[in-house]
């Protein structure tokens, strides 16, 4: 077996497999931004709330106890669906307000960050974008 | 190699000198390449069967899809691909006899003829493309375009080991005695064929 | 030691135990959050505990692989390393930034820290993993530039083998990957889908070429088998390892609001990551069976076994359980997803980290091997760890089943909450498994202290 497998061909198919896969791997990265359009409800961006929105969403660390579409920690529900879970943008807003300071007694609490109005309605903008995007169908059911 | 083994290949007379029974009968080309060649098998197989699943899922709208494909076309590439495959073969042979320059002739036949399989199936796309088709259509042409596609990049990959084979044998790289590269190239691109094969039936014809 | 400069390797193994130490502290104050919700609250909420737990674990990692580049690189190329002022004084550097970054995540909000840092000049905070203010991620950027340099110049004058280079191929892939962490578009699904670039391209593609360097590195010391044979397992390995990784990032592409298609290529092709582990692991013990001397240092050999099987396990069968979309359309961000992330990091890079540090640090001290006393301990903390970690992820499995049934399947599903307090009992035995890993953890730095024969290097 020595004599036919050579180090050389072994690393000329790395190369060479590493490559090739790659360019499989962009070309499909070109149609799924040729496609992602018609999902990710882009139009709805010109909203400056949604930016300033991901922005509170962001340096909040929301997603170090939520997940957004699946993604994030399992701590805390997921904020893919909340708008539709909770059934409207008010609210999430009241949820996000009533939080108490010191949290609760031998329970999970989501901290009170104190947010503005304006706040609370650029986080409830990003949240309602995010449950318009088309998420092939997912979570299975509103709890997420 | 230990000296048993040794003994039996120098009394075959087909075992090259210096190598036990088990290089002799090993697949022609290096052992790497068809590590690798597996891998690519696997993940068609694995395509092929969640196709199958696929279909057996949404059996109407795969049948009233697989008219629209160009089944003309599809049987001149697969005609082409083994062509290719066949001249591949010939210029293997030729230099196991040593006929350096009548090899080459045959690798530049099968080059011609796998580069005629990228042109034919670049019109077959573009008629696709132009009709609004892409990934997103629906199962059948998100499969059809997966499948071809894929395929489509291991002929391009083909080539371009061909066309390396091609230059080392004008430049005399290989012999009667050693044509190890040339037979490695050579069973990549009768993997791309081999897929093809089965690919042009399931996807183009079968019902 | 052969060469005098491989001596920079040793801070990087010490300052990467200690921020190990810290991830595993903070991982049982999370786990304990689980279970009585208001502990620490609000002085230290899940999500700070939780970046802890995270970016420690990261930086604990690339600070073992740099130590491992420098230990190694200058044995493979056969030349004195570039500059060991250079690695030492990016080791402080690194390892204050670090420090500097956990301080900051400890003691202000993570908004204000936002702010402090100059978040709203570049916003790239706050998603996961990617926590780091922009100052300490531009610090990552230039460290990694100077420490690549370092290396490749070293490299460059000296012999240049397989190992080195796919070891320079996987660090300098990883700096690359890491420029994506500055991409953060306000489209959430353009966000997520470059998101992915870097950390599953990190942990499923490039790190990976590090892993197998890594491994095929103490392989060839401690089993004396050719190098020859080692290389050709090595490009194999990879070449598996990317051909199946690199499509394999659709795996991710299901349920973020990228098209459908993602599924079948996703699904397919991290199906067969797998395979790469098995190879890695048939490799490991291959090359231990056919081993052509006995080396002295049996817990290095231990840790590379262990990395073949934990890896496998962990990134393989774990990975592909939950990978294929009709699946994973139910376990999409829940527990089972954390229980993979468990055993595969332990299995893939905590182990391989650990494996060179055994072999080399002895090494680093001025001996062939730690006494048998030492190495017993070792080997006690390699099993102590290894058996919590696969209980962890047990325990996790069973609670993300039942939370999977509870809150997705059943015909009334549960709110989130509901469903956890139903799972408590499993978070609770992860706890304790997590108590016993802390004991593994304490074993092992222990076992550096453990005194007895020594054989000179």
């Amino acid at each position: 077996m020595s004599g036919s497998f050579t180090t050389t061909t072994a690393r000329n198919i790395f190369y060479g497999g590493t490559l090739f896969f790659l360019l499989v791997f962009l070309a499909l990265t070109f149609q799924n931004e040729q496609i992602i359009p018609q999902r990710d409800q882009r139009e709805m961006l010109s909203n400056p709330q949604i930016a300033a929105g991901k922005k509170l969403w962001e340096t909040n660390n929301c997603v170090g106890c939520h997940t957004l579409l699946g993604e994030g920690a399992y701590f805390a529900p997921e904020l893919g669906n909340v708008v539709v879970r909770m059934g409207s943008k008010e609210a999430v807003k009241a949820f996000i307000q009533s939080r108490p300071a010191e949290g609760v007694p031998g329970r999970r609490s989501m901290p009170q960050f104190g947010f503005s109005d304006q706040d609370l309605d650029n986080i409830a903008a990003f949240l309602d974008y995010v449950s318009k995007i088309n998420a092939a169908k997912w979570p299975p059911n509103v709890q997420g | 190699m230990s000296s048993n083994t040794a003994s039996i290949a120098v009394q075959n007379p087909a075992a090259r000198p210096g190598f036990s029974l088990l290089d002799r009968y090993h697949p022609p080309g290096d052992l790497a390449i068809w590590v690798f060649i597996l891998a690519e098998l696997l993940a068609f197989g694995v395509f092929f069967a969640v196709y199958a699943v696929a279909r057996m899922k949404n059996v109407e709208l795969f049948n009233a899809m697989q008219p629209n494909l160009d089944r003309s076309a599809g049987a001149i590439n697969t005609v082409l691909l083994l062509a290719a495959s066949w001249c591949v073969a010939r210029a293997v042979a030729a230099i196991e006899h040593g006929r350096r320059a009548a090899s080459a002739r045959w690798l530049v036949a099968g080059i011609g003829c796998g580069a005629g399989f990228l042109v034919v199936k670049l019109f077959e796309y573009a008629a696709k493309f132009a009709a609004g088709i892409n990934l997103a259509t629906n199962d059948f042409y998100m499969f059809y375009l997966s499948l071809t596609f894929f395929h489509f990049m291991h002929v391009i990959l083909g080539l371009v080991i061909l066309v390396a084979v091609w230059l080392k044998t004008r430049a005399g790289a290989y012999s009667a005695a050693d044509h190890h590269g040339m037979e490695t190239g050579a069973a990549y691109w009768h993997m791309v064929d081999l897929v093809w094969i089965v690919l042009f039936p399931l996807v183009y014809v079968m019902r | 030691m052969q060469y005098k400069s491989q001596a920079v390797a040793k801070p990087y193994f010490i300052g990467a135990l200690a921020l190990f130490v810290a991830q595993i502290l903070f991982g049982l104050v999370m786990g304990l959050q689980y279970v009585v919700g208001d502990f620490l609250f609000p002085h230290i909420p899940f999500n700070v505990a939780r970046m802890v737990h995270t970016n420690a674990l990261i930086v604990w990692l690339l600070m073992g692989f740099m130590g491992a580049a420098y230990y190694l690189v200058p044995e493979e190329s056969e030349t004195e390393l570039f500059s060991p002022k250079l690695a030492i004084a990016l080791f402080w550097i690194f390892l204050v930034a670090a420090g500097l970054t956990v301080v900051g995540y400890l003691t202000v909000p993570y908004a204000t820290l936002a702010k402090m840092t100059g978040n709203d000049l570049l916003p790239t905070m706050g998603r996961e993993f990617l926590e780091q203010p922009l100052l300490t991620k531009m610090g990552i950027v230039v460290v990694a530039l100077a420490f690549l340099f370092n290396i490749t110049m070293t490299v460059l004058k000296g012999r240049k083998t397989a190992i080195n280079t796919v070891l320079l191929l996987g660090l300098w892939g990883l700096a690359v990957m890491f420029l994506f962490s500055f991409y953060n578009p306000d489209n959430v699904v353009k966000d997520k889908f470059y998101w992915w670039w870097v950390v599953h391209l990190w942990v499923e593609g490039v790190w990976e070429l590090i892993l197998g360097a890594i491994l095929a590195f103490v392989l060839i010391k401690i089993t004396g088998v050719d190098r020859e044979v080692i290389e050709k397992w090595l490009y194999v390995i990879i070449t598996l390892t990317l051909v199946t990784g690199i499509i394999g990032t659709g795996h991710h592409y299901y349920w973020i609001g990228t098209p459908e298609y993602w599924q079948v290529w996703g699904g397919i092709f991290s199906a067969l990551e797998p395979i790469p582990f098995f190879a890695l692991t048939l490799f490991a013990f291959n090359m231990v069976n056919r081993r052509r001397r006995e080396h002295p240092n049996k817990a290095a050999t231990l840790w590379a076994l262990g990395t073949g099987v934990m890896s496998f396990l962990g990134a393989g069968v774990w990975g592909f359980l939950h990978t294929l979309a009709p699946v994973n359309y139910y376990t999409h961000g829940t527990q089972i997803t954390a229980a993979h992330g468990h055993m595969a990091f332990y299995g893939a890079y905590v182990m391989v980290v650990l494996t060179i540090i055994s072999y080399a640090m002895p090494l680093l001290r001025g001996r062939a091997a730690n006494s048998n006393k030492a190495q017993v301990a070792e080997m006690w903390s390699f099993w102590l760890m290894t058996i919590s970690i696969t209980f962890i992820t047990l325990f996790l499995t069973a609670a993300g089943i039942l939370q999977v049934w509870l809150q997705r399947v059943s015909d009334n599903p549960m709110p989130f909450m509901v469903a956890q307090d139903q799972v408590a009992l499993f978070y609770w035995m992860r706890e304790w498994t997590g108590v016993v890993f802390l004991v593994g953890l304490v074993v092992y730095l222990w076992s550096f202290f453990v005194k007895g024969e020594e054989k000179a290097a």
